[in-house]
């Protein structure tokens, strides 16, 4: 990736960011995105899995609800994703099955990952076209945001936690996000 | 095997007066994606024939010569077997050997015909341990070979290099491998008990719920709005049995509503699978006094009822407000979820989750090269490979899972049911 295109991901991956910050802010997981097409955003949402009690309210599925009230699906097929970290396996699979042409990601995600991190969805035998997928865009400031979280909620946890798990820590190596596996 | 009669009895009253008629069949629970690999994986071993009254001995010097030799990690075969033991294809094989022995000599020979009682089989080791040269330098240092004329006959097998998950799989490999021992665990899956305690659970209604979501499906597919695909959610945890939700695939409906062109793929986001989550979510809100359109949602969703079906069994307030998405809730679907509905199931937390029609090319729940048997009289008996993606049950990669069984429908042809094989359900 050269100079200039690693700037142009890099500004919509920053808009991403900040989606998950307003999650952050509103007890939601921190994760969020936007949809680009044309070098224009076109949808833009964090993950909402609390507020609805819906746990399928991923950001990537906020965000295809609002390009889909105003736009034709087949929009999606010249239409790159930028989230803050890797779409698990459900949302890997929708993406696929909807043509998205490209996916650009923060972290890995070894939970539930569908890009690399557990399944590769995106690439793996099925009826739908695979698409490629990118990692690694401002990989530490999406973990640092998963972290926070985490320390968030566990402060607004009803039993008394151990200090040590309420410090913030700062290396990037948390035991459930890294680096895609062999 | 649940006759239409006894699962009609099951039927609580609200679905009798929709005209719900239960479809006869049974459950096969899945195979999880570690036990398709342990029912495949297999590694050649070393064969030994020796009189019994050797076998100890034999094992000794191996056991002496192969300090490695990690026999926990073949703990599920036999060591020891006697030819009445062997399966068919082995016995033809060995056929009576003439083994050298030491201390019974023939006359003319120096063999004896060892007969077939007093002959043991043994389970050396896995084949990479030693070469096969090596192992029968090792065996001529000990009687009966020591001193022998005649090198001691060593066969070279497949066998299971995993440990069985059922005792019909333990059985089945006896005769096409090696004798094998089980012990009623599983470790690539759920307990067998487990799985038995469950599917006597739910087998009985199983057949009503699925009609049911054929219904459901059908009802909006004649509105020209979705795929005949549909699913009912269900909690039993109490006594009586709650429908939550009951929902049809909404591929097809455009943004103002009406039915939109069919050109693929439609809207994803409104699969069954995903309506019928959307609306657990909304009723668990409404039972909690939030109004469920007050937490603002897009119509691409589709998740308000919309058929008589699914109108019904949303009204009814029949869901705790406290519980966690969908745990505890079990769910029935007519065909397997593609791999975006099954991880959606997966993330909800459900308890269970049965579906009727296998999707090979789409599906995300089977584990891989399926074959699922017919009990030899009425029922289908399908033989499909999958994606083998088995998300019901990864739980050293995946952080969740549950049960699931497919159903195997004993009135209906092939046919049932049948979409095209491209669809993702
Ligand atoms: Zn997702
Ligand atoms: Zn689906």
């Amino acid at each position: 990736m050269d100079e200039e295109e690693k700037v142009y991901h890099e500004r919509f991956m920053r808009e991403a960011i900040n989606m998950a910050e307003l999650a952050l802010a509103s007890d939601e997981t921190p994760v969020g995105c936007v949809f680009v097409k044309d070098g224009e955003i076109i949808g833009r949402a964090m993950n909402e899995t609390n507020r609805t009690l819906n746990g399928t309210r991923h950001c990537e599925f906020i965000a295809l609800s609002q390009i889909l009230s105003t736009h034709p699906i087949s929009i999606l097929r010249e239409t790159d994703l930028y989230v803050t970290v890797e779409p698990c396996v459900m949302c890997a699979s929708a993406l696929r099955q909807y043509g998205i042409r490209a996916v650009y990601f923060g972290c890995w995600n070894d939970r539930f990952g569908g890009t690399g991190g557990v399944l590769n969805i995106h690439s793996d035998p099925s009826v739908d076209k695979p698409y490629p997928v990118y990692g690694g865009i401002f990989r530490e400031e999406a973990i640092m945001l998963l972290r926070k979280f985490y320390v968030q909620e566990n402060e607004k946890a009803p039993k008394p936690t151990q200090k040590k798990t309420r410090e913030l820590k700062t290396d990037i190596l948390p035991l459930d996000i890294h680096s895609p596996k062999s | 095997m649940v006759t239409p009669e006894a699962a009609e009895e099951a039927v609580s009253c609200s679905i009798e007066r929709l005209g719900n008629v239960p479809r006869p069949g049974r459950l096969v629970a899945l195979k999880t994606k570690d036990e398709v690999r342990a029912a495949l994986e297999t590694f050649e071993a070393y064969i030994v024939g020796v009189s019994a009254k050797f076998a100890g001995a034999i094992l000794n010097v191996i056991r002496e010569s192969l300090p490695d030799l990690k026999t926990a990690e073949f703990q599920h075969l036999r060591r020891v077997v006697s030819f009445e033991y062997l399966p068919q294809h082995l016995q033809t094989r060995f056929g009576i050997i003439r083994y050298p022995e030491s201390d019974i000599r023939d006359e003319t020979d120096g063999f004896t015909a060892l007969t077939r009682a007093e002959i043991r089989y043994l389970l050396v080791s896995p084949i990479t341990a030693i070469s096969q040269s090596g192992l029968i330098e090792v065996l001529a240092k000990k009687p009966p070979f020591l001193d022998a004329s005649a090198l001691p006959a060593v066969f070279t097998i497949p066998v299971p290099a995993l440990a069985p998950t059922s005792a019909e799989q333990a059985a089945q490999w006896t005769r096409d491998f090696w004798p094998i021992s089980y012990k009623n665990t599983n470790p690539y899956g759920p307990h067998p008990s487990l799985v038995a305690r469950n599917t006597a659970d739910i087998e009985e209604g199983a057949g009503t719920y699925l009609a049911l979501a054929e219904a459901a499906g059908e009802q909006i597919s004649e509105l020209s709005l979705g795929e005949k695909v549909g699913c009912v959610i269900v909690d039993k945890t109490g006594g009586d049995e709650q429908i939550i939700a009951v929902t049809g695939d909404c591929r097809w409906q455009s943004r103002n509503g009406g039915p939109m062109k069919k050109e693929e793929p439609g809207n994803v986001m409104a699969h069954a699978v995903q309506r019928g989550i959307a609306m657990v979510a909304k009723k668990r809100l409404r039972v909690a006094g939030t109004n469920p359109e007050s937490i603002s949602s897009s119509k691409v969703f589709c998740d308000s009822p919309l058929t008589d079906h699914e109108k019904h069994f949303y009204s009814l307030d029949n869901i705790p407000p406290n519980g966690y998405l969908c745990s505890e809730l079990d769910i029935y679907i007519t065909h397997e979820p593609c791999v975006m509905c099954s991880m959606a199931i997966l993330h909800s937390r459900f308890r269970r989750c049965v579906f009727s029609r296998r999707m090979p090319l789409t599906g995300g729940m089977t584990a891989g090269v399926g074959s699922v048997q017919g009990d030899g009289s009425t029922a289908v008996v399908r033989n499909v490979s999958g994606l083998g993606h088995g998300i019901f049950w990864r739980p050293s990669e995946l952080n969740w899972k549950f049960l699931a069984w497919e159903w195997i429908d004993t009135d209906r042809l092939d046919t049932y049911l049948e979409v095209k094989d491209t669809l993702q359900a």
